[in-house]
């Protein structure tokens, strides 16, 4: 593994709970890891599987789903579908050789400005530790 | 009375009293050994009816295309659970089916012009004799329930490490050519408008190139996610051998464990996407 390595991370934000944590986390000056690219989805059960597959198709390192708390979601009960998606992506995808701490789904809510930057700083140092994604296959260009 | 004719009378006594408008069945293929689809619609052509174990294919899908008139249908147990998932999605109504369920033997290894002793890998592990719906019963059911479904063959790929996996689908989603004779052929697949071929957003993209394969095969397994109903006619046409049937299993695998959910056994159990519970432990942010 290079030493060098910095993770590229995509990550999935509810707009409700999770995008204003880690705003809270900028207004209040928690620093985390820069390896995060935040994407701004309505809800945490907006985040299709084929957006987490295709992310993953295109170079991401890493992929983190981030959401209001089970019971909190803004609209009633989108986060209740989320999560039963990903809990059978997640060993799908470890199937198909993504391993498992590569993909990661996280309750965040609006005032857990610190917990977001836990959250983010675990993952990236889980993924930074599990290296690039190798590919057997002759690299093909990333897009 | 064997199989064949058994089916065959029903289907004969069907269209002669216009309770269906048409019987699918099998018929022998014209290599004189296999079997192929065949569509009934007089009395007088259902001699040509066969059931033995060289009649492989699903043929739930035609239903779909038949949703105005009542159609007479032959199954086995797994078709039959296709049955069951079309009607649960409201793709089919019930009474514009009859269904014809053929208690299963297994179905044999067969190619053009050459057919053998051997099941099929689906039949080997298959628990399910006896079709879950049907409206007249051919064969002699077997007395013993079945058994719980068992996963040996998921469980070898999991033991292995996450790179040996990686390195074992990458093999295999390099041969594939798009041909998409998987989805053509599977009852699950009637989307009007399929991810793979929409521009906007172009989820895959026309080149052949391995991660495109991969982004086909890895969605078109997850679609069927507590959908598949296992009758593995994806693999049975996939031109290349990739082993689909390893990938819908290990979903209906984790679907059992995790939801206690078995596609196809019944239509009025709501597929685990399309509900939950709220206080359930399944793994995620907990």
């Amino acid at each position: 593994m290079a030493v060098d390595f910095e993770p590229r991370i995509v990550g999935f934000l509810c707009n409700w709970c999770s995008y204003a944590g880690a705003d809270m986390a900028g207004t209040s000056r928690i620093t985390y890891p820069p390896n995060i690219r935040i994407i701004r989805v309505p809800c945490s059960g907006r985040v299709d599987p084929l957006l987490i597959v295709k992310s993953f198709q295109l170079g991401a390192d890493g992929v983190l789903v981030a959401g209001c708390h089970p019971g909190d979601c803004h609209y009633t009960e989108g986060n209740y579908y989320a999560r039963r998606r990903f809990a059978l992506l997640r060993p799908f995808l470890d199937y198909l050789g993504v391993e498992k701490e590569r993909f990661g789904v996280e309750w965040v809510s609006a005032s857990e400005g610190k917990r977001w930057s836990q959250v983010v700083s675990s993952f990236t140092e889980e993924v930074r530790k599990l290296g690039p994604r190798k590919s057997a296959m002759p690299q093909e260009a990333v897009l | 009375m064997n199989l064949t004719e058994e089916v065959g009378t029903k289907a004969r006594e069907l269209l002669e009293n216009n309770v269906v408008d048409c019987v699918i069945g099998y018929e022998r293929a014209t290599d004189g050994v296999s079997a192929r689809p065949l569509f009934v619609y007089q009395p007088e052509e259902t001699d040509k009816l066969i059931f033995d174990q060289t009649c492989t294919h699903n043929l739930a899908k035609y239903l779909l295309d038949r949703k105005d008139k009542v159609t007479g249908i032959v199954v086995k147990p797994c078709d039959s659970r296709a049955i069951n998932l079309l009607l649960s999605e409201h793709q089919i109504e019930r009474d514009k089916v009859f269904i014809i369920g053929v208690v299963c033997p297994g179905i044999v290894e067969t190619g053009w012009n050459k057919t053998s002793e051997k099941l099929q890998a689906a039949c080997e592990l298959c628990q399910q004799h006896t079709p879950v719906i049907y409206d007249h019963l051919v064969g002699e059911p077997p007395i013993s329930e079945p058994a719980p479904e068992a996963y040996p063959d998921v469980a070898g790929m999991e033991a292995q490490s996450a790179a040996e996996r990686r390195a074992f689908w990458e093999e295999q989603f390099s041969r594939c050519i798009r041909c998409y004779a998987c989805r053509q052929v599977c009852p699950g697949c009637y989307c009007g408008e399929c991810f793979v071929e929409r521009l906007d957003p172009l989820w895959v993209g026309i080149r052949i190139a391995a991660g495109e394969n991969e982004m086909w095969n890895t969605m078109r397994a997850f679609h069927l996610a507590g959908r598949c109903i296992g009758c593995y006619q994806c693999e049975q046409v996939c031109p290349v051998n990739i082993p689909l049937s390893l990938l819908n299993r290990k979903l209906e695998k984790e679907t059992l464990e995790a939801f206690n959910f078995q596609a196809g056994i019944d239509a009025e159990t709501p597929a685990p996407f399309s509900t939950f519970e709220k206080d359930e432990k399944i793994g995620i942010g907990e």
